[in-house]
């Protein structure tokens, strides 16, 4: 069923950025202020780097497939049966994965935005954009992406200029007061939240890019840059609004946008800004939805995923009114159960097909 | 007797003598119904069975066949000649008074009657086809001819003004070139004017278009192809392209979509637009038109087909980018910053056209932080008077707007000045002071409609104005955020389109560095050395030629 969707190079880094930011630049700087409080930017650049390392696992991943996606591969690895079943643990990471993005959309819009307004139409319009997408397809999206990626650049150099005065350097201070371990508490919360969902990249990459060889280079350079905006976005926050309002708001960013005065007629134009993540987050949420379609349709070896998509999205959209029953149950389960939960399939899964690929190999030779 | 008058053989019975030289058939009155009816069976011959019945030998036979099949109309002319010495060579002049050049026709008719030259080449005819060559050579001073057999061909050659010829005794005729209709001039295009550049615009005849390219590009790769498409109305298709510059697929493409056409009538180059485009369902054009013949050869150049249809000044181009409906012609004759700036503000107004209402709407309904405390004093208080919220005011606006601009554009000129007194005042002035809307409703309906009149493709501009609408609704429900979806959504589906299948948005998704000489900033001439990349991937380079130098001292 694999289709024959093609992908260019910058497509994929581009896709790769906007997946890593996803609802990460919403959400971190409060994750990160809560464990290692004004070093929280320390934590951002110590959990960048562990991206950047789970990356190159996944690039070594890569090289031993290089034209099969992950499902093939696990079939073609453990046995159709074993394969299979770890295929279908792999696929639920990814419908979780997407219904919680989507209902962080329509949390954020219900409590910050415009609180009148049911938290179901939020998510109904927002999953039928998904659905949308999904129909058209991976080149589509990808292209999608390549056109809204100047935009961003823009909405985000705006919104960071507009705040280089209202930096206050001592809220930063002291550098390390509490150590190192609470940094790297930090920077594990932030790769589970960034890089470890980056396995259901293994969909389209390797298979689905044009120039298999310089896939991996795509991949560390969409991480790369994506992490340098998380950076920028959780030291903002940390610097202008202070480590104690930063960790008690659920959207410091967004918190960040209303800091910008402008000559007294640039002024709250926090909405604009939310622009940068509706861009992202329909992305993260389209890929793990993209992710869990195709690896469904794969799974049940059905011809094409596009009859999977509008189920799919139906369920997507209902799920996720009930994937968190409340906000405190999300933050609890997002701070408690997650880590280990995507630990599982970010890394043990990943580690342990690379151990298994590698026997394998020998055992053919 | 038969010496001395030369229409001798044409004194019928059944030909009324009109003047000295023109005979027309005489007309018998027929009950309206039976034309009707033989109406209906030439669309059914001509729709399920094409024609294919070959010519007769006798003169009189094939003549009787065509008065009854064109159902006697009027402006069918046929004169019959003798011609050879002493008249024995019976023949037949057919073609459509009002197509056919009268003139040219008159002329080789009183050349064959007085010019002995071939006179007694027809005397020693007494071989069949020496006969058929004798009046084919007397028909060189007519425009080229071809021989035909059966009478599709006749009467396809008849009615696009050639002239038949069929002589008596044989099955064969000869169609020889004739066309001449009286048609528009060539004059400055309507639709597209520039300040500097040709003043020239393409007219309804096929011909007249053709020859104007070609004055363009002088060049024998020019290739140009011709089709008649439409059952009943057999209109001549046209496409153009550069040998050598175009990509063959793609002439390929439009040659194979061009065949699939199967429709009775094509009346305008609209028609064939719907048929070959390659998404039937989506607001936006994949395949744009233009009425200057120099937007013509520049598409031609950078490898595109032009698809000329006879009867329309509107001239289809394929394959098509959304980058080609903000690129005019005068861009590319006016300075290269200049074009640039121009161009940025196409986008901007783009951006106005389509979300500057649902924008006001988004602000004003939920997002008023967004504006400074005392604009927002001042736009409560317009509104305060104002019973209805910012969506049907805005909605009632942009209707009324869209109203006046159709009205605009149907009624007779001289009512249209009564159209933009009562819009300016009513909509101008009247509805704010009546309270139905606010001033800035006003403001903003205007901005809006100026913008989408900056948008230089016709057929975008018009498809933005739709969309406005959807982008209002989303915005009234969803604030900013339907506003985004809705960006979102709508790229989504522009990536989704594909012209001749070339990728709609290329160059900007997919990505070509290369291309970006030519969109939103326009290079100077010296610094596009290359051909669009996607149309065509074997002849890119379009010129050598660095940066003018200045002269040595």
């Amino acid at each position: 069923m694999t289709s024959n969707a093609k992908i260019s190079i910058r497509q994929f880094s581009v896709l790769i950025m906007f997946y890593t930011i996803g609802t990460t630049i919403l959400v971190i700087p409060s994750s990160l202020a809560a464990d290692a409080k004004q070093n929280a930017w320390i934590a951002a650049i110590a959990g960048w780097l562990l991206g950047l390392l789970i990356v190159a696992v996944y690039m070594v991943l890569g090289k031993l497939f290089p034209h099969m996606n992950i499902i093939q591969y696990l079939a073609h690895v453990l046995g159709k049966w074993f394969g299979k079943l770890i295929a279908l643990g792999l696929i639920f990471f990814s419908f979780i994965g997407a219904a919680t993005v989507i209902f962080y959309m329509g949390n954020f819009m219900t409590t910050q935005v415009m609180p009148e307004t049911p938290i179901e139409a939020f998510i109904v319009l927002f999953a039928s954009l998904i659905v949308l997408g999904l129909r058209l397809g991976l080149e589509v999206l990808a292209r999608t992406a390549e056109i809204l990626f100047p935009w961003f650049v823009i909405l985000f150099v705006i919104l960071a200029l507009f705040l280089i005065p209202e930096i206050e350097l001592e809220k930063i201070m002291p550098i390390t007061e509490f150590g190192i371990k609470p940094i790297m508490k930090g920077a594990v919360s932030y790769a589970s939240y960034s890089s470890l969902p980056l396995i259901v990249f293994f969909m389209i990459y390797p298979a689905s890019l044009n120039r298999n060889k310089e896939a991996g280079k795509a991949f560390f350079i969409g991480t790369f840059l994506g992490g340098i905006f998380v950076i920028i976005v959780t030291f903002l926050s940390i610097s202008i609004l202070g480590v104690d309002f930063t960790e008690r708001n659920m959207y410091p960013s967004y918190a960040l946008g209303k800091q910008i005065i402008i000559g007294n007629f640039i002024q709250r134009v926090e909405i604009l800004i939310a622009g940068i993540w509706f861009m992202t987050i329909f992305f993260k949420s389209a890929l793990y939805a993209y992710s869990f379609v195709t690896g469904l349709a794969q799974i049940f070896e059905c011809k094409d995923y596009r009859p999977l998509v509008l189920p799919s999205g139906m369920i997507l959209a209902a799920y996720s009114l009930i994937v968190y029953p409340d906000v405190v149950y999300m933050m609890d389960f997002d701070t408690t159960v997650y880590i280990p939960f995507s630990l599982v399939f970010g890394l043990l899964l990943p580690l342990m097909l690379l151990g298994a690929g590698i026997l394998h190999k020998r055992m053919i030779k | 007797m038969k010496d001395r008058d030369p229409f001798y053989y044409i004194l019928q019975p059944d030909f009324v003598l009109m003047n000295r030289r023109v005979y027309k058939q005489t007309l018998v009155a027929r009950p309206s119904y039976t034309l009707e009816i033989q109406r209906k069976e030439w669309m059914h011959m001509t729709n399920n069975h094409v024609q294919t019945e070959p010519l007769k030998d006798k003169l009189e036979d094939n003549l009787n066949k065509i008065r009854n099949e064109l159902g006697g109309s009027d402006d069918i002319i046929i004169r019959e000649i003798g011609f050879g010495k002493d008249r024995i060579a019976h023949a037949a002049v057919i073609y459509t008074d009002g197509l056919a050049d009268t003139k040219l026709i008159t002329d080789f008719i009183l050349d064959s009657q007085t010019q002995g030259n071939h006179a007694e080449e027809i005397d020693h005819a007494t071989d069949e086809d020496n006969l058929l060559d004798a009046l084919k050579s007397l028909a060189l001073n007519l425009g080229d001819h071809k021989e035909i057999t059966d009478f599709a061909g006749l009467y396809s050659n008849l009615l696009s003004g050639n002239t038949v010829l069929l002589l008596d005794g044989f099955a064969r005729g000869i169609a020889a070139g004739t066309q001449g209709w009286k048609g528009r001039s060539v004059s400055e295009p309507v639709a597209q004017s520039v300040v500097r550049g040709p003043q020239e615009g393409f007219t309804e005849t096929l011909r007249t278009n053709t020859s104007m390219v070609r004055r363009k590009i002088k060049d024998p790769n020019l290739w140009l192809e011709t089709m008649q498409i439409g059952k009943v109305t057999k209109t001549d298709v046209a496409i153009m392209y550069i040998k050598g510059i175009v990509n063959d697929k793609i002439v390929e493409e439009v040659r194979a979509r061009l065949g699939r056409i199967d429709i009775d009538g094509i009346l305008e180059s609209g028609y064939i637009e719907e048929l070959i485009q390659d998404e039937a369902y989506s607001p936006f054009p994949t395949v744009s038109n233009t009425e200057r013949p120099d937007s013509v050869a520049a598409e031609l150049l950078e490898g595109r087909v032009a698809i000329l249809v006879d009867g329309t000044p509107f001239v289809l181009i394929v394959p098509t980018l959304f980058i080609s409906f903000f690129q005019t012609a005068e861009d590319y004759y006016q300075r290269a910053d200049i074009s640039t700036l121009l161009r940025i503000i196409r986008f901007i107004s783009l951006f106005i056209a389509m979300v500057g209402p649902a924008l006001y709407i988004a602000i004003t309904t939920f997002h008023q932080e967004l504006l400074p405390t005392q604009l927002l004093i001042s736009l409560a208080a317009q509104r305060e008077g104002v019973p209805f919220p910012a969506f049907i005011e805005a909605l009632m606006m942009e209707v009324t707007f869209e109203v006046l601009r159709e009205a605009g554009i149907r009624m007779p000129r001289p009512i249209g000045q009564a159209v933009s007194i009562v819009g300016t005042l009513v909509i101008g002035q009247a509805a704010v002071e009546a309270g139905i809307v606010s001033a800035s409703m006003v403001i903003v309906v205007s901005i809006t409609a100026i913008s989408s009149f900056v948008i230089t493709g016709y057929s975008m501009a018009i498809s933005i104005r739709m969309i406005r609408f959807v982008i209002m609704g989303l915005a009234a429900a969803f604030g900013i955020f339907g506003i985004v979806v809705a960006m979102i959504a709508l790229v989504l589906h522009l990536c989704s389109l594909r012209s001749f299948g070339i990728p709609f948005m290329s160059p900007f998704a997919p990505f070509i560095p290369a291309d970006h000489k030519d969109t939103i900033f326009r290079f100077p001439h010296w610094a596009q050395s290359t051909r669009p990349r996607l149309i065509n991937q074997k002849n890119t380079t379009r010129e050598l030629m660095s940066r003018p130098t200045k002269p040595e001292k």
